[in-house]
């Protein structure tokens, strides 16, 4: 089998790899979250160390016509330092838990990161030109000499010869090489008492919520001192507690409509019309559970982990610890689709749960038709399922497979029985290389995949 | 039985993970715990259900032989343990039954220092038969709670009634008691497996006991866990902070010491400092 995706066979290429090849992998290096811009021309990644490393796309040149932009590094900065709770005696990680881009309006970008509790308004903005002529002493401690005149440019002569009559000089604006400074405009703290786990920017492109365990909040991306808490679902004693928010995200065209999965595998949809507070979900979504495969783990493996709209609006997906499933907004009571991700690890729960696998938050993305999904494995995998088709393919990020343009093999986990060649026994995974972030073009069939520190960047080949 | 010793271990593994969670960096992860105390209540009801399981079986087998025996005494102790279990009183020992008294705290923590016994590794003292009659408590509580579990069903239900004795009368911990209480369940049972007609009758008080049971056993479950980070004491003191899981999801409405210290603060938390939280 080929590939996968719309129509045609699409045939998955190495482009790229970023990151260090040492085996000795710093925690602080481990990749947290991948996000494309509106446009696809900037990649974000963050980390463990709290910093944001964006990729550029650059222009595609007449000289390879075959290979397109590949993204270089376009600016790097600390987004979060780690901090220190007092009244609680805690550390808050600088982990980056999600970026989100806003879509562009000047020609500056502009990006939320977030960790634990705290989420940043980023401004990147790009600087080629520079002041000079300052009116400032040299180191002789002379006044700068005006006929010291450094270009023949004629206005500059011109500007030079007034400066003979007025001594004070106005500033110049030089060239310079590009320098992209990226700049916190906006703070927004100490709204959320647990752990944030997702942000999503609204259509309005003018607020954005944020969602920790209990609790979901709106901003306004200029109000940094206020947020309103649209969802709470703390119950009034703790000992009550039976679930919690695990991921949420605005509708991409209807501002009103949020949704907001939980630790139980559910799903509401809620309408902030409806009401201000949010509690009373518009639609839930869920799947009755199969009796027959209820096990100790049969709750943890529910949870779901990520949840994300379709480009269209009409669709929305849920990663669960073993399946994705893709839900019609209208119809509550099951998705329309379900695919098994691994399937072959049910049978491993247990041991999972001892080596806290079992709590790996994998996230999913659509491509920009919609028409094909993906989401992370263990052993550095990473699938996909076309819709269409009903075909899957299972592919490797490995340095293996690194050469430029080398088509990727698909990749076959045997279950049980002979191994044939080629394959993979269940045994044999590697269960510390865990695929949990992974993004995918807005546009083209450009995929980005974080491999604990390193990011790949695989490309459709044109046939 | 080997669910038991999978059970077992999982509960031993989510113990430990609770406790490394306080350790680790970045605080609590209050979704993380959520789990891990559900995967060690699933596990804990089929362990101690299990147990109990193999509790009646040697109870049963006992009977077995004194069937012949003992047919004079057991015409006796019919009538007796029929007039009880309604009223649910005591092991029918000389101790005077205390129907009013609230059955969570002193039984729950008394069930969870067996509970606890048990994950010392002494397993072996669960296994006998003339074991607490704590132990049985335990297992009342949570059999009914956990209805995947198939029991044979006459020691569910008769044991459910006699642990419901035992329960109210958890804060004393007397060994004859015991001992009695343990004959008093085996008699119970017996009459259970006999097709007198007198189990017939026996099935509407087993009920209503199982009902109450029931909601009982869901808030005993919670106060048996949350009376762990007790047992623990000092060393889960960490755990007991407005981001914790378990301690706060736990915490036992007798256990006011450390909803105490939840409750301040979280009043620390909602100091000035922090963002107004405008809501209409």
């Amino acid at each position: 089998m080929a590939g996968v995706g719309g129509g045609n066979d699409f045939q998955w290429c190495f482009s790229q790899v970023k990151g260090a090849i040492d085996e000795d992998v710093a925690e602080a290096d481990i990749i947290s979250t991948v996000e494309f811009n509106y446009s696809g021309e900037l990649l974000a990644t963050g980390d463990k160390g709290g910093r944001v490393v964006i990729f550029q796309r650059e222009q595609e040149s007449k000289n390879r016509p075959l290979s397109r932009g590949e993204y270089n590094v376009y600016s790097t900065f600390q987004s979060h330092e780690p901090e220190f709770d007092y009244l609680k005696s805690l550390e808050i990680e600088e982990k980056i838990n999600k970026i989100r881009w806003l879509p562009q309006q000047n020609a500056a970008h502009f990006l939320l990161s977030t960790n634990d509790k705290t989420i940043k308004l980023w401004k990147i903005s790009e600087r080629d030109k520079r002041a000079e002529g300052y009116n400032l002493k040299d180191e002789d401690g002379r006044l700068r000499d005006p006929f010291r005149i450094t270009t023949l440019r004629a206005s500059y002569v011109l500007k030079n010869l007034l400066i003979w009559f007025f001594p004070l000089q106005v500033p110049v604006l030089m060239p310079m090489d590009l320098m992209v400074e990226a700049s916190p405009r906006r703070i927004f703290a100490n709204a959320h008492t647990y752990h944030i786990n997702s942000i999503s920017v609204n259509s309005d492109h003018e607020t954005y919520l944020s969602a920790d365990d209990l609790r979901i909040n709106l901003w306004h991306l200029e109000i940094t001192d206020r947020s309103f808490n649209i969802v709470d679902i703390k119950p009034a004693n703790m000992e009550e507690l039976t679930e919690v928010i695990t991921a949420a995200e605005c509708h991409p065209h209807q501002c009103n409509v949020f949704v907001y999965s939980s630790s139980k595998g559910t799903i509401r949809l809620c309408d902030m019309r409806a009401a201000a507070l949010c509690d009373r979900h518009s639609k839930f979504f869920e799947e009755p559970e199969d009796p027959s495969s209820r096990s100790f783990f049969s709750e943890i493996i529910s949870s779901i982990s990520d949840v994300k709209f379709s480009h269209s609006g009409r669709y929305m997906m849920t990663r669960d610890y073993l399946s994705v499933k893709v839900w019609d907004l209208n119809m509550e009571n099951r998705p329309v689709e379900t695919y098994q991700v691994h399937e072959y690890l049910r049978s491993k729960l247990c041991s999972l749960y001892e080596n806290d696998c079992i709590f790996d938050k994998f996230e999913c993305c659509w491509n920009g038709s919609d028409s094909a999904i993906m989401t992370g494995s263990y052993n550095n995998f990473f699938r996909m399922f076309d819709r269409n088709t009903r075909r899957d393919i299972t592919l490797e990020a490995s340095r293996e497979n690194s050469k430029p343009r080398a088509m990727l093999k698909p990749r076959k986990v045997c279950t049980g029985g002979k191994r044939k060649k080629d394959e993979i026994s269940v045994d044999s995974l590697d269960f510390n290389k865990k695929i949990l972030h992974t993004a995918w073009h807005p546009k083209e069939n450009v995929i980005a995949v974080a491999a604990t520190n390193n990011l790949y960047i695989f490309q459709d080949k044109i046939n | 039985m080997e669910y038991k010793v999978e059970a077992h271990r999982i509960m031993s593994i989510s113990l430990g993970k609770i406790y490394n969670s306080r350790v680790q960096r970045g605080g609590i992860k209050l979704h993380k715990n959520l789990l891990v105390s559900l995967v060690l209540r699933s596990a804990r009801q089929v362990y101690l259900s299990d147990y109990y399981a193999g509790v009646c079986l040697n109870a049963q087998h006992i009977e077995a032989k004194e069937w012949e025996l003992m047919d004079a005494d057991r015409e006796k102790l019919i009538p007796e343990s029929e007039a009880a279990q309604p009223s649910s009183a005591d092991c029918g020992v000389s101790e005077a039954a205390q129907p009013g008294q609230t059955r969570t705290t002193g039984g729950a923590q008394l069930c969870l220092k067996r509970h606890v016994g048990a994950e010392d590794g002494r397993a072996s003292r669960l296994q006998e038969k003339d074991s607490d009659s704590l132990d049985p408590s335990d297992v009342a509580v949570t059999s009914p709670v956990s209805p995947a579990i198939s029991e044979t069903q006459c020691g569910s239900s008769d044991c459910e009634t006699d642990a419901d004795a035992a329960v109210t009368e958890g804060d004393s911990r007397q060994p004859p008691k015991d001992h009695a209480c343990s004959h008093r369940k085996r008699s119970a049972e017996e009459t259970g497996v006999s097709e007198t007609p007198v189990k017939r009758t026996k099935v509407t008080p087993n009920a209503i006991v199982a009902n109450n049971e029931i909601e009982e056993g869901e808030e005993m479950d919670t106060s048996n866990v949350s009376n762990l980070i007790t047992i623990f004491g000092s060393g889960f003191s960490g755990l007991l902070s407005k981001d914790s899981a378990k301690s706060e999801s736990e915490t036992d409405d007798s256990d006011s010491g450390s909803g105490q210290i939840c409750c301040e603060q979280m009043l620390k938390n909602l100091n000035p400092w922090t963002t107004a939280i405008v809501a209409f």
